[in-house]
């Protein structure tokens, strides 16, 4: 068997392999919300069990966005797999399903969450990536706020044409240092990248920095950037897409 | 949570509809059942295999089909919406959303007939869900009356509510730019398809349409622009598949056979699960001289095929053109069996081409004796029945009798598409070219100026009934020259527009309707995109009483073209 057709067969049995996980974790995480929804009000949060639970809830969600992060990554490299797929999408809609995506795991941690979005705003984009992107931001914020998080999705005006900006913000201590820095080097493209090693959120950010280059319109494409303040005060996860 | 969300809680009553999840895992079943009724849903039924979704969905109309494409062995996701469509399985309101483990190819492809609403990728989770089943619930309102139009094939009605949309709905604006466009190609308007495709490009690069835009230079023969536009589309996006296909057809323009089939190949393995593509990559393979691939082309087209509605004899008939080149001619009739087995019942014409390809076969594998036998058993079932199949299987099999031997039924063949295509000069060259290969240049030469006038004098007599207020003798008439002259576009469209000025001027008559349709239908049949057709299409609606919805005023009507 030669080398092509031995890594057609890895690729296929890849995929195969996580077409099962997927379908696993998806069941995993559904029950998951099921179980904390149903669980009356009064025994909720006190309950140790129910912590526990919320906990496992959050760490299936990083299971399921690393798995799926990884999947798209593993076949961009060298060969582009992904079908991108830009449509209009009412910026409200990315608004709502990022809402409900994180709704049972917000509200186990006792997190408030705010959305702000211009019912009319309509931009230009994967939905798939980037409710994936937003919503692992989410989770993530989820790590180091206190109790509140912001999404907000506004236009700006830039002198080359105008920008959707997603801000995910928190009411934490802000991100570490290191955490910053990694982030500026994945924007500047100079370092050869993330150390995975060290840097647990490396993953997130690698992958939303490829899915914002993704986005070009004009000769310009989308950025990633995380910064401490905003209207919270805490950590800054700030997504632009032309 | 305190936001403009709330603002869409409006919203569907999604609990009295009727739902169906198809997926081979049982814990997906359980998980999607499960969100949905936590949006208040009742009545879901399930199913672990295409096989059992068809059986299901024919006899419960389902508001809403929740769909895995991957549902292990037997039909896939995308056949069984195919054959729930192509048998009317679903409503004009059901909503069909494609799931899968990750984004496909397929959903970006753009030009697949049967597209599902929505294509859904896992995890699949109830927010998500609802989202895009209103989005999929809302866009098929304001799609409703055009997909009407456009089924009753009064496409300039369809682009018109199309413009009236889009005043009304921004968020679906750009898809419904993109179905004014294909219906103005339809309508044999490609200058306003162009202008369409233009106006979404000055928002936003939109493969589809730039995609368009080089279709409109393909159909204009500016063939090398539309070659270096199809080129940049792949290039920004290579899994825009359409482009590949049209690509391949502008190769094939060019007679660059090999290129066609280098781009065909790599739309095969970016998209192997096409039966027109599989058809389209073995054909080529065959003009190449490829045997081996084509071979694996028609193999591969009929394994897919098995579970698809869309499975072709083409498949089966190349197969044998391949066993024949490859000396095995019994193997290749075993195939021409088969064809005629499957598709015998749909396809009147399968006798006739499976015994084309026989003499074919035997003509190439140089058994010229049974070849010989093959045309004259072709020549008696030409004789037996007085319908002839369509213009390239005419043409093929009057080359094939030519070539061995057979004298009288290739001349009856070649006037006859001479007679019904007396105005298409591209066609009648070819025709030419046929009688100049079998030394027959000069009696064809004759037989083709009969043929043509033979067709302009019956087309002349009645345009001159027409224009001289004798209608009725002119809708006659034309029923005779179109009985004589069955698929003849020209007589056919002014047998039309004849009914048509019938009643406008004495009122509408529904056998007359019913006539004008059976005909248009039959010239879209033969030749779909034509401009007449489209307009004759308007101005019959229009005819039709109806009181539902102010239809727009009524476009002159042109007198029916005289013959040159």
């Amino acid at each position: 068997m030669d080398d092509t057709q031995h890594s057609q067969q890895l690729a296929l049995f890849l995929a195969s392999t996580a077409h099962d996980m997927k379908n696993s974790i998806s069941v995993l995480s559904g029950t998951l919300e099921r179980l904390l929804d149903g669980a009356s009000p009064q025994t909720s949060t006190a309950d140790p069990q129910f912590a526990q639970m919320a906990q496992m809830l959050y760490q299936t969600r990083r299971l399921n966005d690393n798995l799926m992060q990884l999947l798209a990554l593993y076949k961009q490299v060298g060969q582009p797999e992904y079908p991108f797929d830009v449509q209009p999408i009412p910026a409200i809609e990315l608004a709502e399903q990022v809402a409900a995506l994180g709704r049972v795991l917000l509200q186990s941690r006792g997190i408030a969450f705010e959305v702000e979005v211009d019912p009319d705003l309509i931009w230009h984009f994967d939905e798939d990536l980037i409710v994936g992107v937003v919503s692992h931001a989410v989770n993530n914020a989820v790590n180091y706020t206190r109790d509140r998080i912001r999404l907000a999705l506004r236009q700006i005006a830039h002198d080359d044409g105008t920008v959707l900006e997603i801000r995910v913000e928190d009411n934490g201590g802000g991100y570490p240092q290191a955490l910053l820095d990694a982030g500026a080097e994945a924007m500047s493209g100079v370092s050869s990248g993330v150390d995975f090693r060290t840097n647990s959120a490396g993953l997130g950010l690698y992958f939303a920095r490829e899915v914002a280059r993704m986005h070009r319109h004009r000769g310009r494409h989308g950025a990633v950037r995380l910064e401490n303040g905003g209207l919270l005060g805490g950590g800054c996860f700030i997504l632009t897409l032309p | 949570m305190n936001s403009p969300l709330e603002r869409k809680a409006e919203q569907i009553d999604w609990a009295g509809k009727n739902y169906l999840v198809v997926d081979d895992f049982i814990g997906v079943r359980q998980l999607l059942r499960e969100s949905l009724r936590s949006l208040g849903a009742r009545n879901i039924d399930q199913a672990a295999s295409g096989g059992e979704a068809i059986a299901l969905l024919a006899k419960t109309r389902y508001d809403v089909v929740l769909c895995d494409f991957n549902l292990g062995d037997g039909k896939n996701g995308q056949q069984v919406l195919e054959e729930a469509r192509v048998r009317h399985f679903l409503l004009p309101s059901s909503v069909w959303m494609m799931v899968s483990a990750e984004k496909s190819v397929e959903s970006v492809m753009g030009a697949a007939e049967h597209q599902p609403d929505a294509y859904l990728v896992k995890p699949i989770t109830e927010g998500v869900l609802l989202t895009r089943l209103n989005r999929a619930w809302h866009r098929k309102q304001v799609f409703r009356p055009i997909d009407q139009a456009y089924a009753e094939k009064d496409y300039l009605r369809a682009a018109r509510l199309c413009d009236e949309q889009i005043a009304a709905s921004r968020v679906h604006e750009t898809e419904l730019l993109r179905m004014k466009a294909r219906l103005m190609e339809r309508s044999g308007e490609p200058e306003k398809a162009r202008e369409t495709y233009e106006r979404v490009l000055a928002g936003r690069e939109y493969q589809w349409a730039r995609s368009g835009l080089a279709k409109i230079r393909m159909v204009n023969g500016e063939l090398e622009q539309a070659r270096q536009m199809f080129l940049g589309v792949i290039a920004e996006n290579r899994y825009y598949i359409d482009a590949y296909d049209q690509l391949a057809l502008v190769y094939q323009h060019l007679g660059k056979y090999e290129e066609a089939c280098t781009i065909l190949e790599r739309a095969t393995k970016l998209s192997p699960n096409s039966v027109p593509r599989q058809r389209d990559l073995g054909r080529v393979c065959l003009k190449l001289g490829n045997v081996a691939m084509a071979e694996k082309a028609f193999r591969k087209c009929i394994a897919i095929g098995e579970y698809s509605v869309r499975k072709t004899p083409d498949a089966y008939l190349g197969l044998a053109r391949v066993c024949g080149l490859k000396n095995d001619p019994k193997e290749a009739l075993v195939l021409l069996g088969a064809a005629q087995r499957e598709f015998g019942a749909e396809h009147p014409d399968m006798p006739l081409r499976a015994k084309i390809t026989e003499g074919l076969v035997y003509h190439e594998s140089g058994d010229y004796r049974h070849a010989r036998k093959a045309g004259d058993e072709l020549e008696a079932q030409l004789a037996a029945r007085p319908e002839r199949p369509d213009v390239p299987t005419c043409l093929e099999m009057a080359t094939l009798l030519f070539a061995v031997g057979v004298k009288d039924a290739p001349v009856e063949l070649l006037c006859y598409v001479a007679r019904n295509n007396h105005d298409n000069a591209v066609l009648l060259d070819e025709v030419q070219a046929i009688f100049d290969k079998a030394r027959m240049g000069e009696e064809g030469a004759e037989l083709i100026r009969a043929a043509k006038k033979e067709a302009s004098d019956l087309m002349n007599q009645g345009v001159l009934l027409w224009k001289t207020g004798k209608l009725r003798d002119a809708v006659a008439w034309m029923r005779t020259a179109r009985t004589k002259l069955p698929n003849n576009q020209r007589i056919l469209f002014n047998a039309a527009q004849v009914l048509v000025s019938h009643m406008k001027e004495k009122g509408y008559d529904e056998l007359m309707a019913a006539e004008a349709h059976e005909v248009l239908a039959h010239v879209d049949h033969l030749q779909p995109g034509q401009q007449r057709f489209a307009q004759l299409m308007e101005q019959l609606a229009a005819l039709a009483p109806k009181a539902e919805e102010a239809v727009a005023p009524e476009p002159e009507s042109a007198p029916p073209a005289s013959s040159p």
